[in-house]
């Protein structure tokens, strides 16, 4: 690690708030908290891909059982789980757009009897299958006739910088690439959970979730009930990376809707296969890449045209698309730029959000094609890249400015020297040449492959364009209790990022009180505003920095008598502009930056990747606490690196084939060494103490920066996520 | 009197006695039967109403000893850590029972427990075939010795007698001029389904192949051996072994050929079988075109 | 045949209640309220049930109750009231290795089963002691390093 910059105070490691009752397990989550009385629930699903329902013939149910479906769902309710739009169904009526689709929920007192019911209802249930579509070409070409609207497209966007179609006409030469990405699933270790009850009358939901006023607002929806009325707790929730971002609302809608007939308490959650093979996945991609090269070989024109399976139902695949297709010129500025970017349905799984959330899908194929550019061209990778940065006041390919000082270059310097990248790269090329052995099976010699690769990239912190100041309209209040101590009443939680203690410490600086002092232990939608959802890398960025705002406004008062109430509405700093019409102006109103380095040594008996070295660096405005980021760039790197190579998820028939955490791979402590980092010190000025995003940008880079270590070392160009053996096996055997 | 679902005998003998009334399932460490019968949060596992004969602890089955003829005979219910941990072991064993599982599942599997499930992917069997190691059974009937590959006769076939209970599973220990070859290609690098287990083992002495033996898992519904091709390799020296790789003129030479003629791999949620084909004649050609004229030729380091 | 069946838990011999080819974990969650074991996976993979037995790490959701029979059962219940116990609760605390915390509560149970056969462990060791914990937040690099630095504690190891 290093620090060029002398350490502000507010980056200095403290004791995390949460973590020592957690070492102890007394924390209590969902599935350990007692509720006296309760019930148990589990959801009826479709075991079919894609048809009707003909006849559900509901086997009679013992005493103390209940069978809810759509027909429960109250007058004035819908039957819709309310995202983004009116989305999917909380209940199938009969049409079934995936495999395990809930069709109703039995609702009992005895977990192996339910568990015997709900299969015996499962197997009543008569269908009329049809053919499914279960690729980007298959909803393109809409087989099986359209699931979504009459063309399978939920949004088709472009953005257009300049001219790209002149610029394209008079190119001397064109390159052309296309990429593709897999599935990918969360596997938050606590699986997806929730107690519904009715406290004091009101509807009251228990629940892992990284955004309670999205449950409020899909359950307040599904029932009629002013949101008001409908009250959601977040339990301490045991992992999410999107995953428990939109799909809470898809189980807590279920439990609404059996308590209009019956109190509760009643838990449900989800067995880990049924976790695995019926939630929200990361959305596979195929971005297809045009370059135009003028006379003098510079890229004078760049086509993008990138579709993501969405899966059976929208979400949240339009925002998710949004950030893809931005993602997709990387770090670089070109003059002529048309991006494309469609969101396609299909038979499966509904594809949602998922850390970085449309970037690592836009950045490992904007990395690759960059890679390919550079070898047709016959120039260095490097400085191919080096040509194109963008740097402060460049403008974007949606026409906004980059209005932070741009410290890629020192950030890649620090990482080229580290990784010793330059001598390693040009001694694995050597050793190719020398061997031969680059791209033959493993007959030749079973001595490993070597390579190495670089990607660098950003990530926007916060919604996209202007869904924080339109859609979110983040409101934070800080009471200062009878006691002295302030308390923060915001709507974001704590998932393993650390915003117990980040928000604690920002507060703490501004007050200079002990960190401990502050209290943030209330997350009860009755009780808090709405400061938005835990997501987009916003948290710290934008609701630490209202955090720090309210905080300036009590500084000084924490003496005073009694309780009182600061509060601070988020305002868009107004420098930004945006067009959601055309999709132009400023993306994000800041970006974090990360350059990533992976050594890789390949087995030419197993194709099996060794990874030898990580080494990043990233400026995230400023760290808030280093031990906590750099458990982010930890954590995301390894996450990133299942991703990249082990984390596979098929479904050729429509029905996941990885369905048990066995045959879906996630890292071990085995799989990959430690990561090297470094944190460049940039304050941004709209940030807490300078802090912009750092959770999901320690994602992005790892993915290209893994298949170009893949690609040096076998001598094959790697177009696909992920770089599993047997794609590396296939890619060395053809032709 | 009702079927007991849960029977702990004190003996063996009284054990071989709730098998044989009973029908009863053997179990020691759990860690296959309830993977495969998983049961739901709260609830139990799904076992055919068959009563579950628990042997995890009978010291009949969890001792390891020597034979005094340079086997080890290990007990059929002896937990994994335990044979690792167990200077005799031979390494071919050890290291398959390093990269069979995490701690959590070596401190509960067993040996008797992977043979009797047969399953064709299991690493430890498959070193075990390698190994050529005899499983001891009793029954009512008297006790017998059975080759490994002889019991096992396909996915989660076994000729144990219904009235039958693997207790002990013999390998010879490695002495001078054993070598071992074991290679795994796993789903990841740690506590891993196989995507394809290979195992090789023998004696190479004044430059003499002895005992070699060849197993390869999740290749086939079984795992995948020779006997004959093993025999056909016997008391080589390196001149013998060439002439004997050269009856094919296939890449890696007639061992390899004849391998890869036996084996029948699948695609499945874990591999493709091109990629199991692939990886499985890379490490045949390594084992039969390196390593093992390497070690004839006496310049092994 | 006897009708009960006793074992020793965190220290104290106890009856195991029920049908003994119940799971080890919902015997021990919720009979016995010991919910520091968590359920991640319910097929042995993911080892966020870890408890040991006979003082070795065992993943209770497969392991049905009846097999502890006579033998003695700890969980970190029991674990984090001994001075080891602190240490590692502190070593984990300290050095960023508990992020959303749900596969801690096993993790720690596994740092302890490695301590007791292997009380200096390099990060190789221990990255295997672990190796069936799966942990989806931190990358386990924190871990490791938070275990190395725990000081040798002298005392039953048995």
């Amino acid at each position: 690690m290093s620090h060029p910059v002398e350490q502000h105070p507010v980056t200095k490691t403290v004791e995390r708030v949460d973590a020592r009752e957690k070492a102890r397990g007394e924390t209590r989550y969902l599935a350990d908290i007692p509720f006296p009385g309760r019930l148990f629930a589990r959801v009826v699903r479709a075991r079919i891909v894609r048809g009707e329902v003909v006849a559900r013939n509901t086997p009679s149910l013992p005493e103390g059982y209940i069978l809810v479906t759509a027909d429960d769902i109250p007058a004035g309710g819908k039957n819709c789980v309310r995202m983004i739009e009116d989305d999917w169904p909380v209940f199938s009526e009969g049409t079934v757009r995936y495999y395990g689709e809930p069709l109703a929920l039995l609702v009992g007192p005895d977990r192996a009897t339910l568990a015997h019911l709900t299969e015996q209802c499962e197997r009543a249930v008569e269908f009329r299958q049809q053919e499914a579509a279960l690729t980007i070409e298959d909803a393109l070409l809409c087989r099986g006739g359209a699931i979504h609207g009459t063309d399978n497209v939920y949004c088709d966007y472009q953005v257009v910088k300049g001219d790209p179609d002149g610029a394209m006409a008079g190119a001397a030469r064109t390159i052309e690439g296309e990429y593709r990405t897999g599935f990918q699933e969360h596997v938050y270790i606590e699986p997806q959970s929730l107690v519904g009850t009715r406290e004091e009358g009101r509807v009251t939901i228990y629940i892992s979730t990284q955004c309670p006023f999205y449950v409020r607002k899909a359950v307040a929806t599904a029932l009629g009930l002013p949101q008001e009325e409908v009250v959601i707790i977040q339990t301490p929730t045991g992992g999410g990376f999107g995953g428990k971002e939109h799909y809470p609302d898809v189980l807590a809608t279920t439990v609404a809707v059996a308590l209009t007939r019956i109190d509760g308490p009643i838990e449900l959650i989800l067995d880990r296969m049924e976790d695995l093979e019926v939630t929200s996945k990361r959305h596979p991609s195929r971005v297809r890449y045009k370059a135009g090269l003028d006379e003098a070989g510079r890229i004078s024109a760049f086509d993008v045209d990138i579709a993501f399976d969405g899966g059976a139902y929208e979400s949240s695949s339009r925002v998710v698309l949004q950030r893809g297709m931005f993602s997709s010129n990387s770090v670089y500025e070109f003059p002529h730029v048309r991006v494309r970017g469609r969101a396609v349905a299909t038979n499966s799984a509904p594809s949602d959000a998922f850390r970085g959330f449309g970037a690592p899908q836009g950045l490992f194929a904007a990395e690759m094609f960059l890679s390919r550019l550079a070898r047709e061209i016959g120039v260095d990778d490097l400085d191919l890249r080096k040509d194109y940065l963008l740097q402060q006041g460049s403008t974007t390919m949606t026409g906004g400015r980059i209005h932070e000082e741009v410290k890629l270059p020192e950030m890649l310097e620090h990482v080229l020297r580290v990784s010793d990248y330059r001598r390693k790269r040009e001694a694995y090329a050597a050793a190719a040449r020398d061997n031969g052995a680059n791209g033959t099976d493993g007959a030749a010699s079973a001595k490993p492959l070597g390579g190495i690769g670089l990607a660098l990239f950003k990530h926007g912190s916060a919604f996209t364009g202007s869904g924080e100041q339109e859609i979110i309209k983040a409101r934070v209040r800080i009471r200062k209790r009878a006691d002295g101590r302030p308390e923060l009443l915001v709507s974001n939680v704590e998932i393993g990022q650390g915003v117990l203690t980040t928000f604690c410490k920002i507060v703490a600086q501004v007050l200079e009180i002990p960190y401990t002092d502050v209290v943030y232990d209330d997350h009860n939608t009755s009780h808090v505003p709405d400061s938005g959802p835990t997501c987009a890398s916003r948290s710290v960025a934008v609701v630490g920095y209202l955090l720090q705002e309210a905080a300036k406004k009590l500084k000084g008062r924490l003496h005073e008598p009694g309780e009182f109430e600061v509060e601070q509405v988020y305002k868009h700093p107004e420098h930004l502009r945006w067009d959601a019409g055309t999709l132009s102006g400023d993306a994000y109103p800041s970006y974090s930056w990360g350059v990533n380095c992976i050594e890789v040594a390949v087995d030419p008996l197993t194709w099996e990747v060794d990874v030898r070295g990580v080494w990043t660096a990233y400026e995230l405005g400023r760290a808030i606490d280093e031990e906590i980021v750099r458990g982010q760039i930890i954590g995301g790197a390894i996450q990133a690196l299942g991703y990249a190579g082990l984390e596979k998820m098929e479904n050729p028939e429509g029905r996941f084939l990885q369905r048990t955490m066995a045959d879906y791979c996630i890292p071990t402590s085995l799989d990959y060494p430690g990561v090297d980092y470094a944190l460049f010190d940039n304050p941004y000025p709209w940030g807490p103490f300078g802090a912009k995003g750092g959770g999901e940008v320690v994602f992005d880079g790892i993915g290209p920066a893994y298949a170009a270590a893949v690609q040096q070392a076998i001598g094959r160009e790697v177009t696909r996520l992920p770089v599993t053996p047997e794609y590396i096996s296939e890619l060395v055997h053809e032709k | 009197m009702s079927t007991p679902a849960w029977i702990r005998p004190a003996t063996l003998k009284e054990a071989l006695t709730m098998r044989r009334d009973y029908n009863a399932r053997p179990l020691a460490g759990a860690t296959d039967i309830y993977v495969r019968h998983r049961a739901a949060t709260g609830t139990l596992p799904p076992l055919e109403d068959r009563p579950v004969l628990y042997v995890g602890h009978l010291p009949e089955l969890t001792s390891i000893s020597e034979d005094g003829k340079g086997w080890l005979r290990i007990g059929a219910a002896t937990v994994y850590t335990d044979i690792l941990e167990h200077p005799d072991t031979p390494l071919l064993l050890r290291r398959a029972i390093e990269e069979l599982a995490a701690p959590a599942l070596r401190n509960a599997g067993t040996l008797g427990g992977n043979i009797g499930n047969a399953s064709p992917a299991a690493d430890a069997v498959c070193a075990l075939y390698a190994l050529h190691a005899e499983v001891d059974l009793a029954g009512h009937a008297g006790e017998r010795r059975v080759p490994i590959a002889q019991l096992i006769t396909g996915p989660g076939k076994t000729t144990v007698g219904a009235d039958e209970l693997i207790t002990a599973v013999s390998v010879p220990m490695d002495r001078p001029g054993s070598f071992h070859y074991y290679r795994k290609a796993g789903t990841r690098r740690a506590n891993a389904l196989s995507k394809i287990a290979f195992c090789a083992g023998g004696t190479v002495l004044e430059g003499r192949l002895t005992g070699l033996g060849v197993a390869v898992g999740a290749v086939g519904p079984t795992i995948v051996h020779s006997r004959d091709l093993e025999v056909r390799a016997e008391g080589s020296d390196l001149a013998r072994y060439r002439k004997l790789q050269q009856e094919e003129s296939a890449p890696g030479g007639f061992l390899t050929a004849r391998y890869m003629a036996l084996i029948s791999p699948i695609s499945d949620q874990r591999s493709t079988d091109a990629y199991r084909r692939r990886v499985t004649e890379n490490l045949l050609r390594d084992l039969f075109e390196r390593t093992i004229p390497t070690l004839l030729s006496g310049k092994a380091g | 045949m006897k009708n009960e069946i006793r074992f020793s838990l965190n220290g104290k011999e106890e009856t195991l209640p029920g049908d003994p080819r119940r799971r080890l974990i919902d015997v021990l969650r919720e009979d016995f309220g010991l919910t520091s074991i968590k359920e991640g996976c319910g097929e042995g993979e993911c080892g966020a049930c870890s408890i040991l037995v006979d003082g070795r790490v065992i993943d209770s959701c497969i392991l049905p109750a009846g097999a502890v029979e006579d033998r003695t059962v700890e969980t970190l219940e029991s674990i984090r009231e001994t001075e080891r116990g602190e240490k590692i609760v502190q070593a984990l605390t300290r050095g960023g290795g508990v992020q959303c915390g749900f596969c801690i509560p096993g993790m720690a149970v596994s740092i302890e089963s490695l301590l007791r056969t292997n009380p200096r462990p390099d990060e190789h060791a221990i990255r295997e002691g672990i190796s069936g914990n799966l942990c989806r937040c931190t990358g386990y690099q924190q871990i490791v390093e938070g275990v190395a630095a725990i000081e040798h504690v002298e005392g039953d190891n048995s």
